[in-house]
């Protein structure tokens, strides 16, 4: 009988731990309420968006504030397709993912030029205006007035999935976005993302082509991000911009990977379940204030966890210096 | 005969399209004043902290709903409750930057979008809840009534907002340049640590810079609630035009926003007069990105020291 050494722990340990973690998501659906699946897969969509955000903002430091733009381009992609072209679910969704890839590709090439806060402002903007195109081609969109997935019937070319389905869906896409975090992390093109976020310089300088690794990861990241949008605005059903191209969705997405821990496969996992479990708890028990506790929550986060709770927590075990005051020091003035 | 009157008719027509022309131009530039009032704030506070400040909109609300309030229990003119409203803010500027942003101004840029991400969360919450999400407007007996001139009219309350907004701007610009207070900033923006060696005081200039920004955004708000509407949900908006505003005349650079602002403020008019629909919006960011592109320093001369080390 084969031992566990540390060494065959470090190399599979984490793959087995998520595994034993799909598999017990998978378990827990069928001890749940019908209410209660719906707000899990809610966690898994955002797994899955915080898992692709860290992939660009968390890995490569390159944060990204118009990341909703493949959200809302990979739900209308399928929305579109499957309402005017009647394409099933199961065809739409991955070329949504392509689309939301290819349109990465796109911007991301002029883009991934500007650092720090321009490539934030200037993502921000193409997603604000990108939503106004789809605002206005409204033949196709349907508008502000939105668009309706026909679900039920003859013009249905895939049934609705119902609230199991999107459990499984959802669930499938965060692992998807586990496993490329986790293969990527541990790659000679993770070390180039996070040399690219440590001193993009000095990164160009050793030989790592900076603007391939950037386009590529803001491609993996946009492919991520537009399946599970695709999945969003199906489980939706009718959908409209200012929803699917709603800032906060992104800002969620930055928050979870950050309180979570940027940079780290665990992080935005912890970060994601924990906020939205948080979230959805004030909602059903603090209805009137609960976005203004929100609010004070995230305030209180980043002033004391500013590197997020992984990092942290790495960190205090090497110091064996487990104070947030000490943390709070780290930037301020 | 016919001729005649065919030709005069074009004629007319022709002058109704310039006057039309010149109606939105006139109206772009007001609006346009009063945009730059908005941003200049929210242009300092980048320029000299590089922090991008994402509750600045709802300071631009919360001075529209102090300004309100001033009215409704006072009976006070938004004009003259302006210099109150300006008072609150710095206040409750000063002490969020004191006490809140100075805890995280060193961090990477997350941090600092993130915390004021929160502040405007908190605060548009609050305001949801105090004075409802119902549109508000600061009425006053004046502001409605124009001035006509050649056939183009100039609203009265539009035309005293721009000029206070132009006024304020420039007052700004010469305190920056001139006074103690204005060079400590100035300086603490180029270089901190050679500041803080001068004697400096780096946190209370910080809060100083912080609440004179969040006291401008509380005019330009009160202002913006006299001529128009308001609820707390158009904080996004606010915070999403300084970008733009900003970024389009060079960050920290006053005078820029005031360009950028008159810029805007004319392609708002200009398309909401030839275009349909809201493509006007769409054309604004795609202006945003080119300038990013190839002149992220802005329009106008050089962005401030601080924003420049970046790009």
């Amino acid at each position: 009988m084969a031992t566990v050494t540390p060494a065959l722990w470090r190399r599979w340990g984490p793959w087995a731990l998520g595994l034993v973690g799909a598999l017990a998501a998978l378990g827990l659906q069928t001890q749940l309420y019908t209410g209660q699946v719906r707000t899990v897969a809610t966690i898994f969509m955002f797994v899955a968006l915080a898992l692709s955000w860290n992939l660009i903002g968390g890995y490569t430091g390159y944060a990204s504030f118009g990341q909703v733009v493949f959200f809302g381009l990979g739900g209308y992609f399928a929305a579109v397709t499957m309402t005017h072209l009647h394409w099933s679910f199961w065809v739409a969704l991955p070329l949504a993912g392509l689309a939301a890839a290819a349109y990465a590709v796109v911007i991301g090439i002029p883009l991934l030029r500007l650092r720090g806060h321009y490539f934030a402002i200037a993502t921000l903007g193409v997603a604000e205006g990108t939503r106004e195109v789809v605002i206005n081609l409204d033949g196709l969109t349907g508008g502000g007035g939105g668009i309706t997935v026909p679900t039920v019937g003859a013009a249905a070319a895939t049934k609705y999935l119902g609230n199991d389905g999107f459990y499984l869906v959802y669930l499938a896409l965060a692992v998807l976005a586990l496993l490329i975090t986790g293969l990527v992390s541990r790659s000679k093109f993770g070390f180039a993302m996070r040399a690219i976020h440590q001193d993009e310089d000095a990164a160009a300088a050793v030989g790592i082509n900076t603007t391939r690794t950037k386009v590529l990861t803001f491609a993996l990241s946009g492919l991520l991000t537009g399946l599970v949008g695709a999945t969003y605005a199906f489980q939706q059903v009718t959908i409209y911009p200012e929803r699917l191209f709603d800032v906060e969705i992104t800002v969620l997405m930055v928050v979870m990977v950050v309180i979570g821990g940027s940079g780290t496969v665990l992080g935005p996992i912890i970060g994601a379940v924990a906020l939205q479990f948080l979230s959805e708890w004030l909602r059903q028990n603090y209805t009137t204030v609960h976005t203004l506790l929100l609010g004070i929550i995230i305030i209180i986060a980043v002033i004391l966890l500013p590197q997020g709770l992984v990092n942290y927590l790495r960190e205090a075990r090497r110091n064996g210096d487990y104070s947030l005051l000490a943390n709070v020091r780290r930037y301020r003035l | 005969m016919a001729q005649g009157l065919r030709r005069s008719r074009t004629h007319l027509a022709w002058n109704d399209q310039v006057t039309g022309f010149l109606q939105a131009t006139v109206y772009g530039l007001l609006q346009g004043g009063l945009l730059a009032l908005v941003a200049v704030g929210f242009s300092l506070v980048w320029g000299v902290m590089n922090v991008v400040n994402l509750s600045h909109g709802a300071f631009v609300v919360l001075g529209a709903y102090v300004g309100w309030q001033l009215n409704i229990s006072l009976g006070l003119d938004p004009f003259l409750g302006m210099v109150i409203v300006a008072l609150v803010l710095f206040c409750i500027g000063y002490a969020v930057q004191r006490f809140l942003i100075n805890l995280v101004v060193n961090g990477p840029i997350f941090i600092t979008l993130l915390l004021t991400f929160g502040l405007e969360l908190l605060l548009v919450q609050g305001m949801n809840i105090v004075f409802t999400a119902n549109y508000q407007s600061i009425p006053t007996s004046y502001a409605g009534n124009a001035i006509v001139l050649g056939g183009i009219q100039v609203p009265l309350g539009r035309l005293l907002a721009f000029l206070l907004a132009v006024g304020i701007t420039v007052l700004l610009v010469k305190v920056m340049a001139n006074t103690r207070i204005g060079m400590s900033i100035m300086a603490t923006g180029m270089d901190r640590g050679a500041a803080r060696l001068m004697g400096i005081r780096a946190r209370h200039v910080y809060a100083l810079t912080f609440g004179i920004a969040t006291a401008l955004a509380g005019m330009a708000g009160t202002m913006v609630g006299t001529v128009g509407t308001f609820n707390p949900a158009a904080a996004g908006g606010f915070t999403l035009l300084s970008f733009v505003i900003a970024v389009l005349g060079g960050l920290g650079n006053m005078y820029g926003a005031m360009v950028g602002g008159l810029l805007m403020g004319l392609v708002q008019a200009w398309g909401g007069y030839y275009l349909s629909g809201t493509w006007v919006n769409a054309l604004a960011f795609l202006v945003l990105v080119i300038v990013l592109m190839f002149r992220p320093s802005g329009l106008v001369g050089k962005a401030f020291y601080a924003a420049r080390v970046e790009v």
